[in-house]
């Protein structure tokens, strides 16, 4: 597989901002703001993968709140692979997300166990 | 919206435990397939993948974790509970999905079964190869784990050696035939959902004379968007009688049933599924048909929630249904 | 007003700073999220106190830098006022919050058969409060006109130190109630306060259409067929034109159960069923006898559709975008500028001849299209988004086909406004209509709305 964060940055980076996906979303209309969007999670996607931005509560919940539906897709004029872009970026949230609380955790249940 | 980390810890973890992304054992996945018969080889298998016969855990699992967020206090267990994944209690205390549910799963699968040995396909369930995909995992953007527990399933798939496999939802078929080739080196069987095979053997199919009423059908996005099965749904149903009514919003077009955020945004989730349990509504036909366990629940929920009478069914029990002598 | 309505996230905001026209606006502090009109008229209140620079948004559909923030400030994004809050039929009028999106008001009103007819390319996200601040029109603009023509009344929310709002315009169409204040909040811009509702006329749907997709070798060809079309009574709703060279490109990938060669013109005509196929037969024997070799004909939207008779020219943005991303390959970004001018539609013959020799003096692909029933053409350039030297020449560019449009009598902007793109431009037109002093009036009618220049500051003027 190419690399996730250079395969968001080179095609998310492409986003005319049209907005026409945002049209067929069905979490837009329903969510706060538009990171509840296609045209918001695309965004977010690349300068989480430019390293441009943190991934903070925000930025964590306009990539989980996607429903990876394509609806999006049948609308983007330049074709661009919107849930394939967000899976990716959700990578970069989830991945290093886990490995620091493997250790944690282990550490945790541990003292959990010896006071048990 | 819940803490998705800790959600994410708690999947990845349940997964490395016991291969299953909710507390519980492989015994789940293939009780339906006792006393069916069914042949443990041949060239081509049923892989069920898991998502009917966990689904109603998994809904389970999502209600006792929105309970936990529920309060202050609540939120703060949760995370508790994401930090110490392996809390032996979470386990236990949260999977007792209704028999009501489990029994539809069960019959949903048998139904798949019986529609395929009609049409005159010879299917095998080596049941200890059936597992679950990984699919959530990998949807969730897990990947280590995801590529880990992909390589055991292909491994144990291609232990089988079977030509073709046949698959019954299509969030696995999805995962299978279009992730598992990009994730695991030389994975390459034939990839097959149930419902393009019975499609493909349609003229075997004998089905009851008469009209069987009418169905709006909502297609699944990942039939419908990801893997272009669209027509193969209506040609069966059609064929078994029934006068398939489309909603406003189907075929490629379909809009989703909120199912896919339902452990993380769970009102976000239902507030779709109304949406679109609306929309069906109004499509004036009779049944609604789903063709995923996920758009079923979903669904069924959201018209209980909206106090809609409305019959659903999956397409394997509609189509079992009219099966002749 | 609670801290669910605000968000300072910097991955969030920076998303309030763009629109599709590539201009970037600065970074923001905080976008304010307003869900009701008493949240406006507290943001309108505190700006004015503490000389906070406010900039309203709907859904940031504009292509002219009309919403993207200048300085650091806040944004006002309306898109949670979005409601319908009220069907009038009998008295023909919708009451709508700003943030309702046109497509979504055209599903309620379409339950009534009814419809609010103006309808620009973005009608699926951009909403009635951009809209309105936008001056927006549209495929129906020859027949229906634009939002001026549609809106009735506002609530209009100012910065002054209460915040006010005001009730401007009337719940009829007759209404003399001194100036017209209402009206002058179309094509605004967000720079002389918020609207908080719109009261807009609606009108029933056609009882039936019919449709007519035409290619013509000869552009002169087809200009005489649309002149002719414009001399007869048959009014047509929608007449849209599109020339070879973009049919070429806008075709492309598009798969039709027709040969798309030469250049287009589809023509729309609102019927009844009695009156179908006689306009139907008038509209083909005069396309015929100027010359279309392919004529596709539908009676209906539904079988418009099916017969793909809008696909064409719904896939000019994308098949520029497309071009322009194939010529200026895989690397960087790249950005599609579209003009906007309007002439009357007499001139449109000698619009296209000007605007396509002028494409061949910069050695640009210029991608020709138009609702030219209402004389409005979009010619558009693709360039590489990272290119300073490009994006100048495209500027200069635009300064020339506006020359074009001053030159036969028409204006620079149509329907997508001035914003940061056409102030020079605004200022070309009134000094070439000799009068300048309206500039000068601009400016002091922008100082009377907003004395402290708060709302949307940089822009039009």
């Amino acid at each position: 597989m190419n690399d996730p964060r250079a395969r968001i940055i080179e095609t998310a980076g492409k986003c005319l901002y049209c907005g026409f996906c945002e049209a067929l979303c069905p979490t837009r209309p329903l969510g706060p703001h538009r990171g509840y969007g296609p045209r918001g999670r695309v965004n977010i996607a690349y300068m989480l993968a430019k390293g441009d931005v943190e991934a903070s509560n925000h930025v964590v919940e306009s990539l989980y709140s996607c429903l990876l539906c394509r609806a999006c897709e049948l609308k983007c004029p330049i074709a661009l692979p919107i849930a394939e872009i967000i899976r990716n970026a959700r990578g970069l949230v989830a991945e290093p997300g886990l490995k620091a609380s493997r250790t944690h955790s282990i550490n945790r249940v541990q003292v959990f166990a010896r006071r048990t | 919206m819940l803490d998705v980390r800790s959600i994410l810890r708690i999947l990845a973890d349940n997964i490395k435990r016991t291969g299953l992304p909710v507390p519980g054992d492989q015994g789940l996945l293939t009780s339906w397939s006792t006393g069916l018969g069914l042949s443990e080889k041949g060239d081509t298998i049923l892989y069920t993948g898991g998502l009917y016969q966990l689904l109603p855990y998994i809904e389970e699992f999502a209600e006792y974790l929105e309970k936990l967020e529920g309060g202050k206090a609540g939120g703060l267990l949760l995370k508790a509970a994401g930090r110490l994944g392996r809390l032996a209690n979470l386990s236990k205390i949260v999977v007792r999905p209704s028999r009501e549910k489990l029994e539809y799963s069960r019959q949903v699968l048998v139904s798949i079964v019986e529609l395929l040995r009609r049409a005159g396909v010879e299917i095998a369930y080596p049941g200890g190869v059936d597992s679950y995909s990984g699919v959530l995992l990998y949807d969730m953007g897990l990947d280590t784990v995801f590529v880990e527990h992909a390589r055991r399933v292909a491994q144990k798939l291609e232990s089988v050696g079977a030509e073709t496999i046949v698959t019954v939802d299509p969030h696995t078929t999805h995962v299978l035939r279009k992730v598992f080739p990009q994730y695991v080196e030389g994975f390459a069987p034939i990839v097959k959902s149930y419902i393009e095979v019975l499609a493909e053997n349609i003229d075997k199919l004998q089905f009851k004379q008469g009209d069987a009423g009418r169905v709006v059908i909502h297609d699944p996005c990942f039939y419908a968007r990801y893997e272009n099965i669209i027509d193969e749904p209506r040609q069966l149903l059609r064929r078994a009688g029934y006068t398939v009514v489309e909603p406003r919003r189907s075929g490629r077009m379909t809009y989703c049933c909120g199912g896919p955020v339902e452990s993380i945004a769970p009102r976000l989730s239902r507030r779709i599924a109304e949406t679109r349990a609306r929309e069906l509504d109004e499509a004036g036909g009779g049944t609604i048909v789903t063709l995923c366990p996920i758009c079923y629940s979903n669904l069924r929920r959201a018209y209980r929630g909206l106090g809609i009478e409305r019959d659903i069914q999956d397409l394997s029990i509609l189509l079992y249904r009219r099966l002749g002598p | 007003m609670g801290k669910a309505k605000v968000i300072d996230d910097p991955a969030i905001a920076i998303l309030y700073t763009r629109e599709p026209s590539g201009i970037r606006g600065s970074h923001v502090k905080a976008v304010v999220f307003p869900e009701e009109e008493k949240d406006v008229s507290l943001i309108l209140k505190t700006a004015y106190k503490y000389n906070v620079p406010i900039y309203p948004q709907g859904s940031s559909t504009s292509l002219s830098g009309n919403s993207v923030p200048l300085e650091p400030g806040i944004v006002v994004s309306m898109e949670r006022m979005n409601r319908v809050l009220e069907i009038n039929i009998v008295d023909n009028y919708v009451v709508v919050e700003p943030g309702v999106r046109m497509e979504d008001l055209n599903a309620e009103l379409a339950k009534y058969r009814y419809m609010f007819p103006v309808d620009p390319a973005s009608s699926s996200v951009a909403t009635i409060g951009g809209a309105i601040n936008n001056g927006a029109g549209g495929l129906r603009g020859a027949k229906y006109g634009t939002m001026r023509d549609w809106l009735l009344a506002v609530r209009l929310g100012i910065a002054d130190e209460e915040g006010s709002i005001l009730n401007l315009g009337c719940y009829t169409v007759k209404c003399r109630s001194g100036y017209d204040l209402a009206r002058l909040i179309v094509g605004s811009e967000g720079t002389l306060g918020i609207v908080t509702r719109a009261v807009l006329r609606i009108t029933p749907l056609p009882e039936d259409t019919v449709y007519a997709l035409s290619f013509f070798d000869s552009l002169e060809d087809l200009m005489e067929a649309f002149i002719e079309i414009r001399r007869s009574r048959l009014n047509p709703f929608m007449l849209e034109f599109m020339d070879s060279a973009t049919v070429d490109y806008a075709s492309k990938s598009l798969d039709l159960p027709y040969e798309p060669k030469g250049n287009l013109f589809l023509v729309g005509i609102e019927t009844s069923p009695e009156s179908n196929q006689r306009i139907l037969d008038t509209l083909t024997s005069l396309l015929e006898s100027h010359g279309a070799h392919t004529i596709i004909t539908a009676h209906g939207d539904k079988e418009a559709h099916d017969k793909k008779l809008f696909a064409v020219r719904k896939n000019l943005f994308t098949g520029q975008a497309r071009y322009t991303l194939e010529k200026e390959g895989s690397s960087g970004r790249i950005m599609v500028m579209i003009e906007d001018i309007v002439v009357p539609p007499s001139k449109v013959p000698e619009a296209v001849t000007l605007i396509r020799g002028l494409g061949e003096k910069y050695g640009f692909t210029v991608f020709i299209g138009g609702h030219i029933g209402d004389g409005n053409l979009h010619p558009a350039v693709g360039f590489n988004a990272e290119d300073e030297e490009e994006r100048k020449r495209v500027e200069q560019w635009f300064h020339e086909v506006m020359e074009i449009a001053l030159k036969l009598g028409g204006s620079i902007s149509a329907e997508h406004g001035i914003g940061l793109l056409k102030k020079q431009g605004l200022r070309m037109e009134l000094e070439y209509k000799n009068s300048l002093k309206a500039l000068q009036l601009m400016k002091e009618i922008k100082k009377a709305f907003d004395p402290k220049g708060l709302l949307n500051p940089g822009k039009v003027l």
